[in-house]
């Protein structure tokens, strides 16, 4: 059926990570199964869409037939998300993707979708308070469909000289594929700073490190610059910047190429504009790509979109999904150096002057004993493991709590984003106390999706 | 992952999960570490430094560190007369926790406060989003300085608002106004290479693992190696060779940042089912760095 208007655009993952990588060719699509309930995540290729580069056109949707995240020359390949264009025709209507054929129902043809890539890597102006360090890219409104570098540019630079982040394209929608979608890749996970010094060029330490000298250090001060003591609005940690290793730590003015920011799109309609945006972010790859971290920007930016409190029935695989991204976790980390001397227990005596103690006893943390801690939790949910563990939980207002009971408590030997020992969201917390609730006065709980399932 | 073929407006949870054709699960938030200290992907605590309109808050700390300058004179004074200011508390809620415990000098205790991450200490207070609040800020250096004033709360997701100031709309997108392009990312290691290497802090051992190759060693014990260990191709009994336990950073049995900074890709290996992936071919020496100028 004709459409005669378009109410609203929304751009669909709001929020899309890329991951460097140097390849030329972009990591192919790939899915989460979960054959064994405390084994490991299986990858599984999914659909794919292989696009032309030069046209912008996708020539083909198919699965590939392994995962592999290297090409055959072991470069990494690039997390090159897409973004799509959704849209609903009346107030309240259901959003759905944009297509072709919408716009030429309204007379117009994909070239009247304006796309526009704003990015920046502002690290060094974070330090130095410079204006003139940040490094922007911006596309302007643009509507063709060949790749468009993504340039930062910073006043700080040599002249001509830029960072690429990456490109964008709009991908060229045809009959078989219609709908409004762009692409983001990332750059290739270089390091850019200042002309080395002689005495520098000499050492093997600062060879060969350099894609390109881009750095003026006669207009900046990136190169050579500390973290003082006396500033309370240095990062935390502090002097988390490449350095030569002296006392007070100097910045060697190095820079990298990934980035954060803003994919806007426009549409002009005869009596209207039609605006949308997404973010987007350039980071690393995940290296362990069949699992996830325990806490995510997901559960933050879920607490922060629906609070802290559930309106709905707990669901089991939330349940298990928060579990076993815990076990994930940990099966991954040596939990007995973690124990003692160094991560929190270190920095417990370091930031606090705590006195200096493991943090459990020494004879039960070693990694497959935490290991198999977590699993009989996770296979075990209605035996009342789930009550042992909610009331382990650590909750917001209690990391500061170094006593033996309190450093000792879930999520254990891991530091939050206040310095201290890590605990879950709210809302995370709030789930396993539900579940946990329900499971004492043996009541089921939604089952939720079912365990082999994407994502 | 199953096509989605419409979503209701309203349906903000199903907007927020959707994942798009052809992303795989990495292009997700949700894989994205969130325990920023500072982070991987981004420090996600930048996102909270615009919350409250007319001031710009620390990432990390409660710290005020600038006000817009059009701003009353009231909030001017947080910044204005060289004093610093703590934001203490919001609508009643503590922004602070006591930090307890044995001190070093026993019988000693620690009494100390620290300031919460602010994800969890603000998540009753955006709700109010478009709001005024009661800020409670305190003088770091005189602590019985309390400046209390109301502050707007503001949007953290995008919105359209009605005359009103009624959210009549919302979508699943963090509000231009809360981040600027680049602040997401801004107090990460620089390079982002550097943090592979810096410190005895694996948290995000999901995606930047640290014990691999695990197994039972003959005392029942695990064994593995660190992931930052160049060789771990030997048969005999692996051992986790760190930087605590062996000396000084700088161990050459371990990959250092120079490495990391040269050729990070022929550096790290991706780990699946706890175990190294071999790489597809021999490796071959990348070649990167300037080339000299002839003169």
């Amino acid at each position: 059926m004709a459409i005669h208007d378009i109410h609203e655009i929304r751009i669909l993952p709001a929020f899309a990570i890329a991951r460097l990588g140097s390849s030329p060719e972009p990591m192919d699509n790939y899915d989460w199964e979960i054959p064994d309930p405390v084994g490991f995540r299986k990858l599984v290729p999914a659909d794919t869409f292989y696009i032309d580069p030069k046209t912008g056109k996708i020539l083909s949707r198919k699965k590939p037939d392994e995962v592999n995240f290297r090409d055959s020359k072991n470069r990494i390949k690039p997390i090159s998300p897409f973004l799509e264009a959704w849209a609903n025709f009346k107030k309240n209507g259901p959003l759905v993707p944009l297509t072709q054929k919408h716009l030429n129902d309204l007379g117009l043809t994909p070239s009247a979708i304006k796309w526009r890539v704003q990015l920046g890597n502002n690290k060094a102006f974070r330090r130095t308070k410079d204006p003139a360090d940040k490094i922007l890219a911006d596309t302007g409104f643009y509507s063709d469909f060949i790749r468009k570098p993504l340039l930062g540019r910073c006043d700080n630079f040599l002249k001509g000289k830029k960072i690429s982040f990456g490109f964008g394209q709009y991908i060229r929608p045809t009959p078989k594929f219609p709908e409004i979608r762009y692409r983001f890749t990332p750059a290739r996970g270089y390091v850019y700073g200042p002309a080395p010094t002689k005495d520098q060029e000499k050492s093997n330490r600062f060879r060969n490190v350099l894609k390109d000298v881009v750095y003026d250090t006669h207009l900046g001060h990136w190169k050579g610059y500390q973290d003082l003591d006396s500033d309370p609005t240095t990062t935390a940690p502090a002097s988390i910047f490449a350095n030569s290793g002296s006392d007070p730590v100097k910045s060697l003015g190095y820079l990298d190429d990934e980035c954060d920011g803003i994919l806007e799109l426009e549409l002009q309609l005869k009596t209207k504009t039609l605006k949308a945006f997404a973010r987007i972010v350039a980071g690393p790859p995940t290296f362990a790509p069949d699992g996830a971290p325990v806490r995510t920007v997901g559960d933050e930016l879920e607490q922060a979109l629906l609070g802290i409190l559930l309106n709905e029935k707990v669901n089991r695989a939330d349940i298990e999904n928060i579990l076993r991204r815990a076990m994930e976790t940990v099966r991954l980390m040596n939990t007995t150096l973690m124990n003692h001397s160094v991560g929190m227990a270190w920095a417990d005596s370091s930031q606090f002057g705590r006195t200096s103690q493991p943090i459990m006893d020494p004879n039960v943390v070693d990694n497959l004993a935490i290991v198999s801690r977590h699993e009989q939790v996770l296979l075990a949910l209605e035996s009342g493991s789930l009550a042992w563990f909610s009331r382990l939980l650590r909750h917001y207002n209690e990391v500061g709590d170094l006593t033996d009971e309190g450093r000792r408590k879930m999520p254990a030997l891991m530091r939050g984003a206040d310095g201290s020992h890590l605990a879950l969201t709210r809302r995370m917390v709030q789930k396993i106390l539900e579940a946990a609730d329900l499971f004492q006065q043996h009541k089921h709980i939604v089952p939720g999706r079912k365990t082999k399932r994407s994502q | 992952m199953k096509k989605t073929s419409s979503i209701e407006p309203k349906n903000l949870t199903a907007q927020l999960h959707y994942r798009g054709e052809g992303n795989p699960p990495s292009t997700h938030p949700s894989t994205a570490v969130s325990n920023c200290y500072p982070g991987l992907e981004m420090d996600f605590r930048n996102v909270w430094k615009h919350v409250f309109e007319g001031i710009e808050l620390l990432e990390y700390s409660n710290l005020v560190i600038g006000v817009d300058p059009g701003a009353n004179e009231k909030i001017q004074r947080l910044i204005s007369t060289g004093i610093q200011y703590e934001l203490i508390s919001v609508d009643g809620i503590p922004m602070t926790a006591p930090v307890t415990g044995p001190f070093r000098h026993a019988p000693e205790m620690i009494h100390d406060t620290m300031a919460l991450e602010w994800s969890n200490a603000l998540a009753e207070v955006l709700p109010k989003a478009g709001q005024f609040v009661l800020c409670k800020f305190q003088n770091s250096n005189n602590l019985r300085e309390i400046i209390s004033m109301e502050l707007k709360v503001c949007h953290f997701f995008d919105v359209d608002l009605n005359r009103n100031g009624k959210v009549v709309n919302q979508r699943v997108v963090i509000a231009r106004e809360m981040a600027s392009p680049g602040d997401l990312t801004q107090s990460l290691c620089s390079p982002w290479q550097n943090d592979y290497r810096e410190c005895d802090c694996f948290y995000w051992a999901a995606s930047r693992p640290d014990f691999v190759n695990v197994e039972p060693g003959k005392d029942g014990k695990s064994k593995g190696n660190n992931w930052m260990q160049k060789d771990r191709t030997g048969t005999a009994d692996k051992k986790y060779i760190s930087d605590a336990e062996d000396g000084v950073r700088g161990n050459p049995v371990l990959v250092s940042y120079q490495d990391l900074f040269a050729a990070w890709e022929e550096n790290l290996r991706y780990i699946i089912a706890g175990k190294d992936v071999p790489l597809n071919n021999p490796l071959k020496k990348v070649k990167t760095g300037v080339k000299k100028k002839s003169k």
